[in-house]
């Protein structure tokens, strides 16, 4: 009876020091083996990597990127080097009209005298009635004046608000091309990094497998356990200095991309926000023009309308009936001047606002561009995830057949709905590819 | 001997405790698997792929220029259309080609004594690969023969996943879910595009993937942990040694589905 237990514990022993030929297939019979992949996968040391492709193609897929820090202080110097010109621009027009409205109420006053003075008004008279017109041509002018910088102030914030929403958009874009061009490089040396492991792994794993197997046998002397040990221990420190040579050079490849790639974005942005500030400027003048030109042509109308009725700022009634219409006819006139002049300036307006609109739509056709390209990108990303998936699994079949050999299991499946009498080789799986790259 | 007798006996329980699992599980040897995507590649398949692509693609310049201007509603009937018209298309190609492999798969299992054929997909290791010899009656002149008998009952059986999720419990949940999904992916899609940085991005990857997980725990789990336990049952009862996906079963095993959506309605 004792002879027969220790021939079955002999036989057992020596099925677990039996060395194990890699490729080797499970026996034709015996029981059913399964593992759950998925958990299996989570313990491969690249799970980290096909983690992060999973991560990208997220992050991708709500429509953001994953961005790394890229300066953005050039586009805030241009902003508000463009916000100082805005206020300069500003301040010269007003100054502009303050000079004009002066100049303009002098001459006016000047032209009434004298118009006065020919119809046989006395010259204390003629002053009287010059000075109530020129008060009332200063209130107007002052009127046109208020209305004209209220007018010209609301166009320069929705120049300003425009010229903002440009500039962002223009970042947004640039920031975000360089982002995917810099990932894309990552994952490229990241696949590399990962096919390098694979192929490290795949070569040592007979080597491996053999030393693993003789340190599992319970028969091996003290020296040749040593042995064995400092070999594993040479082979894992081999394959992580290789590893870790290229994780450095790739490292430092990114680094020195980081840094081409921020230059470009700078230099980028540069050249985009002057375009940008130069539009806008260029706006601001043209209207500044605009509204110059409205009051050199129209300088006496100033005393006649600023929106008013005619005749409002109209002379002294005592004067005689023909200047009354005289001046009645030139208020008319102004006014019909003045309306067709600020016609104008309200079409040029619109025209501006049309403009931008159009180069608003341009920018959502970038942002749509944006999207096909996000859109290449992620099924780039799902290839690579795939292929990297694919290498684990091959991986994990093969230290699965190994382990099926070694149990004498006849078949191992993958991800069962549910199992009954099978053999569970999960955690054993995990724990040996767990140890793979140590 | 006493000195003896213990190192033997201890040997021999740590024998039994190694082969335990084993030992528990039933031996099998009538495990069989196919590699489709080898078959795929035969001429026969690859041709009637390519036809198959070349119809689709003038049914899609169809639809397009009928598209044209019609209405959401219309494009919508006119998309169902052309579905059922490239399904049918599908059916004429391959059915006749199907029902070859399906004979030659069953003519190959029966010659070989196995009683289930799955998916190589789902193979990690062992089982009888019978791709070549389906290859080559596939590719011999004339027709493969049917076998005589039909295969005997395999210790696998299957589950049509489609079935169980038409159960209205399980539906539900699913619905459920997909719901919350869609309406995560809107938020979260609004907080990346307002993020300014990459560490707000990042966190609203994680608060993302974290309702997520929450979600489906609080409502899919419970129906899976029911399905799976209803599974097991079933498959407990007809002396089954595992339950697979009904995808990855090519030829015979155990249908188990109406016993489960029965047992977890």
């Amino acid at each position: 009876m004792n002879r027969k237990l220790a021939l079955l514990a002999l036989c057992a022993l020596a099925a677990c020091a039996k060395p194990v030929t890699p490729g080797t297939q499970p026996s034709a019979g015996g029981p059913i083996g399964y593992l759950r992949m998925d958990d299996v996968i989570k313990h491969h040391p690249l799970y980290a990597q096909l983690a992060q492709y999973q991560t990208n193609i997220d992050a991708l897929e709500l429509g953001g990127t994953v961005p790394h820090a890229i300066a953005n202080a050039d586009v805030k110097k241009a902003q508000a080097a463009l916000s100082k010109e805005l206020q300069d621009a500003a301040n010269r027009t007003k100054a502009v009209l303050d000079q004009k409205q002066k100049t303009y109420q002098d001459r006016e006053a000047q032209a009434i005298a004298q118009a006065l003075r020919a119809s046989g008004v006395s010259a204390p008279g003629a002053g009287t009635v010059a000075r109530e017109v020129s008060q009332t041509a200063g209130a107007q002018a002052s009127a046109v004046s208020r209305s004209a910088q209220r007018d010209f102030a609301a166009y320069q914030h929705s120049l300003q608000d425009q010229n903002q929403a440009e500039l962002s958009a223009a970042q947004h874009a640039i920031t975000d091309r360089a982002n995917r061009t810099y990932r894309a490089r990552q994952d490229e040396l990241q696949a590399k990094e990962a096919s390098l492991t694979l192929e490290l792994a795949n070569k040592d794993a007979a080597t491996r497998l053999a030393l693993k197997t003789k340190l599992s046998s319970l028969a091996l002397d003290d020296t040749s356990r040593e042995d064995a040990k400092t070999k594993l221990e040479a082979l894992d420190r081999s394959e992580a200095d290789a590893i870790g040579a290229m994780k450095n050079r790739d490292g430092q490849t990114l680094a020195a991309l980081q840094t081409q790639l921020r230059a470009q974005v700078q230099a980028q942005m540069r050249s985009q926000a002057a375009a940008i500030n130069a539009r806008t400027l260029a706006k601001l003048q043209s209207r500044e023009n605009d509204l110059r030109r409205e009051f050199t042509a129209g300088a006496p109308a100033t005393s006649v309308v600023a929106g008013g009725k005619p005749g409002a700022g109209a002379p002294a009634q005592n004067l005689p009936p023909a200047l009354r219409e005289r001046i009645a006819h030139l208020h008319a006139d102004y006014q019909k001047q003045f309306t067709a002049d600020a016609q104008a300036t309200i079409d040029d307006f619109q025209k501006t606002r049309l403009d931008l609109s159009r180069r608003y739509a341009a920018l959502g056709g970038a942002d749509a561009a944006a999207g096909a390209d996000a859109r290449d990108q992620i099924a780039s990303l799902e290839r690579k995830r795939s292929a990297l998936y694919d290498q684990m699994v091959d991986q994990i079949k093969r230290e699965a057949t190994l382990m099926a050999h070694q149990r004498g299991l006849a078949v191992v499946v993958s991800n069962p709905v549910a199992e009954i009498r099978g053999v569970d080789l999960t955690d054993d799986v995990a724990k040996d590819v767990e140890t793979l790259h140590e | 001997m006493s000195k003896h007798r213990y190192p033997i006996l201890a040997a021999t329980a740590l024998a039994v405790v190694l082969a335990a699992p084993a030992a528990l599980a039933a031996d099998v040897t009538d495990i069989g698997f196919v590699d489709q995507e080898a078959l795929s590649s035969l001429p026969a398949f690859a041709s009637a792929n390519r036809q198959l692509n070349d119809y689709g693609q003038g049914l899609q310049r169809q639809f397009t220029a009928r598209a044209k201007g019609a209405s959401q509603d219309q494009q919508q009937k006119l998309q169902q259309q052309f579905q059922s018209e490239m399904q049918q298309k599908q059916q004429q190609l391959f059915g006749p080609l199907f029902a070859k492999a399906q004979v030659a798969i069953a003519s190959v299992a029966s010659s070989k004594n196995l009683t289930v054929i799955i998916d190589k997909r789902i193979v990690v290791a062992g089982g009888v690969d019978i791709t070549g010899n389906v290859r080559d009656l596939l590719t011999a002149p004339g027709d493969p023969v049917p076998p005589v008998a039909t295969p005997p009952p395999s210790s696998v059986g299957y589950i049509d996943q489609g079935s169980i999720d038409g159960v209205p419990k399980v539906k539900s949940a699913e619905e459920e879910f997909a719901k919350f999904r869609s309406d995560e992916d809107k938020s979260a899609s609004d907080k990346m595009k307002a993020a300014k940085s990459e560490s707000d991005r990042e966190a609203v990857l994680k608060d993302y993937r974290k309702a997520l997980d929450d979600e489906g725990t609080k409502v899919v789990k419970p129906v899976l942990d029911q399905t799976r336990s209803a599974i097991a049952g079933v498959a407990k009862k007809r002396g089954l040694a595992l339950v697979i996906d009904r995808s990855m079963i090519i030829f015979g095993g155990t249908d188990i589905t109406s016993d489960v959506t029965g047992a977890i309605k």
